[in-house]
């Protein structure tokens, strides 16, 4: 009857650590597939940050200015810089 | 007698039966035992390659290059996560239906995907640098069972937000992130991890089961180049406008802070990837040169301001055979002022006669030409200055006004900004800083001074010379109102392929400094254009106080 219960310990303690194995390995592939969307969204945050550092280009920002609101580049002595008192 | 022998009836006592059944209950586990032997000892190396195959992958190493930046942090060249999408035929249930979805997906014609299908043997890229967006389309769909067979690689593309400005500069790199040219190539190491592969867990459909150990530190750095995207902004407009407007060939701006050696703006035209001609051009440099020679008899004491040297009728003779021509004007005696604002070759010519040789030399050595900067740009030039003694007396006149001299953009920018500077020369800088992702930083660009070239009284004189260039003579088309812009044109005639100058055949330049009384800039050879709007831009003031 020990010999028995000895079996059966070990028998559960096999189960346990096959299902530890597993669990284990589903909860990686999770781990795993969640940081590929982490990254996958960073990459399409960096594609956006991109975007906006195109957007802003000195050469984008000189277009708008002056096919939107007709700016024209002034001379450097019509520029009066303010200064803090 | 006859004596019958009985033997005893055959009869299965407990033990025997007991034996039987031991031996039958072992007999079924040596059979395995021996085939497991078998297998794991003679055919170990078959089988943990099979198991090899189905439960690990090999992949490489997530490869994320540092970037490159200008001086204020703005993106010049960064590497951006990019997917590649191929096809496992073998694994593929329904070919149709993978196809399809994939020519819907990725904008692919159907018959150039069915074509590499037939090419193939079994595994066949579709498509490279496949977007996140997509990237999430195709990951949904290899999630279900027709998706099988379709494999998605991680790689990166680089991308610069700011089209081709300072391409030149920064260069390229492959689709496997190694630096192939300029600041890519120069930086290779700091830009890039080290090359490996990564052996990782997979699971049945092919996803990277995670493991604490695929979790490693980043030893990437960022590039912060002393360049100003504005200023380079500014720079590249105005190169191209110069070259289109006069059909040149090629053209270089080059914009320097003389008080640091800074290099705000590098630009090239047609731009290449890594190929700066601010470095990697050689040229006669003319007129320009006269700079040079002129301020070093200043210094040397071999002439003063206020000297005037005698025209010779505006046909010198240098040697016998050998005439130096003045056409630009009809005067007999010109002073170096003068001699600068008229450009004369005749002067400069004189003025490097009378240093001499060894003195001229001394100075153009002095003033960094015939040596490469620390830079060290990827196919940087040194130019071609020959030793003094193999000089002739045409040899020193004709170096007097910039000819039988090889030098590059960035070796007059640098003499320039010397005078501009008070007479001393500074390490010119390209990398600003290296920033580590461990947060180490390492300064590259601290004003370093290489060397006093001329006295500082003969800086301020130079300054006064230049700025009458300006003022009064050939270099008037680069003022701007209210700055006082000291400066000098150049304009020599190339040597030809068959020899000799050809007359059709120019380098024309401008090298100048502005505000006078404090230089900000230094910059070849379009000023007013780049200048104009960079004092505006810095909210310099203006240094005239009548205008």
């Amino acid at each position: 009857m020990r010999i028995f219960g000895l079996l059966v310990l070990i028998c559960l303690f096999g189960f346990g650590v096959v299902w530890m194995r597993i669990e284990i390995n589903r909860s990686g592939r999770t781990i795993g597939q969640l940081q590929n969307e982490v990254a996958i969204k960073e990459a399409r945050n960096q594609y956006l940050e991109l975007e906006i550092s195109r957007l802003s280009s000195p050469e984008n920002i000189s277009r708008l200015a002056h096919e939107k609101l007709g700016l024209v580049q002034q001379e450097p002595h019509q520029v009066i810089i303010l200064k803090d008192k | 007698m006859y004596r019958k022998t009985v033997s005893a009836p055959f009869v299965f006592n407990i033990k025997d039966r007991m034996r039987w059944v031991g031996l039958f209950i072992l007999l079924a586990p040596l059979v395995i035992f021996v085939r497991l032997f078998y297998l794991q000892t003679f055919m170990h190396e078959e089988f943990s390659n099979k198991a090899e195959r189905a439960i690990y992958n090999y992949l490489a190493e997530d490869r994320v290059r540092g970037k490159i930046l200008d001086v204020n942090g703005k993106p010049l060249a960064e590497s951006v996560r990019t997917h590649s999408c191929g096809i496992s035929k073998r694994y593929v249930k329904d070919k149709d239906k993978v196809i399809s979805f994939l020519s819907d997906t990725l904008d692919i014609p159907r018959k150039r995907i069915e074509e590499k299908w037939n090419r193939a043997k079994n595994f066949f890229f579709v498509a490279k640098k496949i977007k996140p967006d997509k990237y999430m389309e195709l990951v949904d769909f290899l999630r279900t069972p027709a998706g099988q067979g379709i494999e998605l690689t991680p790689e990166y593309e680089r991308i610069h937000p700011y089209g081709e400005s300072a391409l030149d500069i920064i260069g390229a790199s492959n689709s496997k992130n190694f630096g192939l040219s300029g600041i890519e190539q120069m930086f290779n190491q700091e830009l890039s991890q080290d090359i490996s592969k990564k052996r990782v867990k997979r699971a049945r459909r092919g996803q990277i089961i995670y493991d604490r150990k695929l979790k490693e530190d980043v030893t990437v750095a960022n590039i912060y180049l002393t360049i100003d995207e504005i200023v380079q902004y500014y720079a590249e407009t105005a190169l191209k406008k110069a070259v289109e407007n006069v059909g040149a060939e090629q053209g270089i701006v080059l914009v320097q802070e003389p008080s640091t050696g800074k290099l705000l703006a590098a630009a090239s035209y047609p731009v290449k990837d890594g190929q700066s001609l601010g470095f990697q051009f050689t040229y006669e440099p003319g007129s320009t040169f006269k700079t040079i020679g002129i301020s070093a008899a200043l210094d040397a004491g071999t002439v003063s301001i206020t000297d005037s040297i005698a025209m010779e009728g505006r046909k010198w003779e240098v040697a016998k055979g050998v005439i130096v021509r003045d056409n630009q004007h009809d005067k007999d005696y010109l002073t170096i002022p003068e001699i600068m604002q008229l450009s004369s070759n005749i002067g400069a010519g004189k003025i490097a006669v009378e240093l001499g040789a060894k003195n001229l030399f001394y100075y153009m050595k002095a003033y960094g030409f015939g040596s490469k900067t620390d830079i060290n740009f990827n196919g940087e030039s040194k130019g071609s200055v020959a030793p003094y003694t193999t000089w002739t007396k045409v040899d020193t006149a004709s170096k007097g006004y910039g000819y039988g001299v090889a030098i590059t953009p960035i070796q007059l920018i640098g003499a320039y900004s010397a005078i501009a500077n008070g007479g001393i020369l500074m390490q010119p800088h390209l990398i600003d800083r290296i920033e580590y992702t461990n947060g180490k930083v390492e300064k590259k660009a601290k004003p370093i001074k290489i060397r006093r070239v001329i006295r500082e009284e003969t800086s301020a004189i130079m300054k006064k010379v230049l700025q009458s260039v300006v003022e009064n003579g050939s270099g008037k088309r680069a003022r701007i109102t209210g700055y006082n812009v000291a400066g000098k044109t150049g304009t020599a005639e190339k040597l030809s392929k068959e020899g000799g100058y050809g007359k059709r055949s120019h380098v024309v330049s401008f090298c100048g400094f502005a505000p006078v009384s404090n230089p900000q800039f230094t910059i070849l050879p379009v000023f007013k254009e780049i200048a104009s709007p960079l004092l505006a831009l810095k909210g310099i003031e203006p240094d005239q106080l009548d205008f």
